[in-house]
């Protein structure tokens, strides 16, 4: 790509409004850019979601698959994960296998999901030893402006919250929904100017330094933490982002329970 | 080409089982402008198919060695998302997205004015987030309109429609089951301008009248496509 060049210009730029408690775009150090959830986009997913933040929109669908059980867990299905970022969403994605980036995109939601435990995995056993579900999420981006992060991992939650198990068309019983208990949610914080802000915009990320992600469950517990790209944080830093991220996960999370 | 004949898909009065006559269409829809980020794009929707096309550019055609000293060069990459059909579409090296890709670069290169504009790029993404059938189709027409909103200079616009045969009878834009169990399969990509082609592709059995007759129906759905695309472009919203 052929931006090396600008970042250290923005970086000055965006150091300058820092200075002055200002973003690029006009917003307050920890406010969001206009969030739209919209569930069952996809017609051929068997649970999806569109997210909208700002101009950053993101899918994500469900499919489901039968696997054999890892043979040290004989009553458990999987949950597999992955995040794509293709060309489409931007002109610095090369086409080609995916990146280190959009490989750790994938991960960093992944474990949120995962670890929070709302995805209850020995109810997707079908005959212990043999056959069980195996649940993918396909996360896409479609327009990347920034914080493509906190997109995935809003539409990822709220795609399996609604995905419906195929049971009738593999003939293995009758069709169900997919249990999920709790709603893990992901804050993503950027060092820009010197400060954390939440919700970074493309620009931010691209004249900023180091990123945070917290992912949250129903009763604040923390279920993953990911520091990304060359920085240095103190941990009162930390403590004031945490501190935003409750607050966050829990209007996200209303918002995503009232749909 | 499935080729299963026991498979009724057409009553004697020409009705198809989605209730449609053999030359009629699958209903279509198109917006521009669904990629914010990008320089021009669009999203079609046809039938249950869905195809959202990128482009970015012209722009440095970056490295070095692939740029052209008298023209832009056009890259096209034509991707089915995972959870675009019913098994999951796995993610990675695909030879069939390589040869769609290859065969709606050809076609697209035939019409943009890529002259103008050398030592550069452009870059088409076409990425099919529904897939029912004719996903080559909705991709090359959806691509045309995503490099015309992104005010890239062409000849004309590319309508791509496909007809086939099913039972034994001609008709027009198949649909999934007919694609899967149809005897014949013949998608072209017309300059609606002219009547000009810029694409064809064909497989399965057709005799010299069928061939005539898929050919005829393709060239009229292309103006009633075409019909569209400019509402799409210069209708509606306003542009």
């Amino acid at each position: 790509m052929s931006i090396p060049l600008v970042p250290k210009l923005l970086r000055a730029h965006l150091t300058e409004l820092a200075e002055n408690d200002k973003r690029i775009d006009e917003r307050g150090q920890w406010d969001s850019r206009n969030l739209e959830i919209q569930h069952s986009v996809l017609p051929r997913a068997e649970g999806s979601a569109k997210v909208r933040i700002g101009d950053t929109i993101v899918y994500a669908g469900v499919k489901f698959q039968i696997m054999t059980p890892y043979e040290d867990r004989p009553n458990q299905g999987g949950l597999m994960c992955s995040a794509e970022v293709r060309p489409l969403a931007g002109r610095k994605y090369e086409p080609g296998p995916p990146s280190a980036e959009s490989i750790e995109l994938g991960r960093v939601v992944d474990r949120g999901i995962r670890e929070s435990g709302c995805i209850d995995v020995d109810s997707l056993c079908i005959i212990p030893g043999e056959k069980a579900w195996q649940v993918i999420l396909d996360l896409f981006a479609i327009s990347d402006d920034g914080n493509l992060f906190d997109a995935f991992a809003i539409a990822g939650i709220v795609a399996l919250k609604e995905a419906i198990i195929p049971a009738e068309r593999f003939e293995v019983g009758e069709d169900s929904k997919l249990e999920v208990n709790g709603t893990p949610l992901m804050c993503s914080y950027h060092k820009v100017g010197g400060r954390f802000v939440y919700d970074a915009s493309f620009r931010e990320e691209l004249g900023g330094d180091e990123r945070i992600h917290i992912t949250l469950g129903d009763n604040g517990n923390v279920h993953s933490l990911q520091k990304g790209l060359k920085g240095i944080f103190s941990a009162d830093e930390f403590e004031e982002i945490m501190g935003h991220a409750l607050e966050r996960t829990k209007e996200i999370r209303e918002i995503i329970n009232s749909l | 080409m499935g080729g299963y004949g026991d498979v009724i898909m057409i009553d004697e009065n020409g009705k198809r089982m989605d209730g449609r006559g053999p030359a009629d269409l699958r209903e279509i829809s198109i917006e521009t402008g669904v990629v914010p980020v990008a320089d021009g794009s669009c999203r079609m929707i046809w039938g249950t198919n869905e195809a959202i096309v990128s482009v970015y550019g012209p722009m440095e055609a970056h490295p070095r060695k692939i740029q052209r000293q008298d023209s832009a060069v056009l890259a096209v990459e034509y991707n089915m998302a995972p959870f675009s059909t019913t098994d999951r579409m796995r993610p990675g090296f695909n030879r069939r997205s390589k040869e769609i890709s290859k065969v709606t670069k050809d076609a697209l290169e035939s019409v943009v004015l890529l002259e103008l504009y050398p030592r550069s790029k452009i870059q088409v993404n076409i990425e099919i987030i529904s897939a029912e059938a004719g996903t080559r189709c909705v991709g090359l027409t959806a691509a045309s309109v995503a490099l015309a909103d992104a005010g890239i200079p062409m000849t004309d616009l590319v309508v791509s429609v496909a007809s086939g045969k099913i039972n034994d009878i001609v008709v027009c834009d198949l649909n999934k089951e007919e694609d899967n169990y149809g005897e014949a399969d013949l998608p072209m990509g017309i300059l609606p301008n002219t009547g000009e082609l810029v694409f064809l592709q064909m497989d399965g059995n057709l005799s010299q009248e069928e061939f005539k007759q898929a050919w005829d129906y393709n060239m009229d759905a292309a103006s009633r496509v075409h019909e569209i695309m400019k509402k799409a472009l210069i209708g509606g919203d306003g542009k």
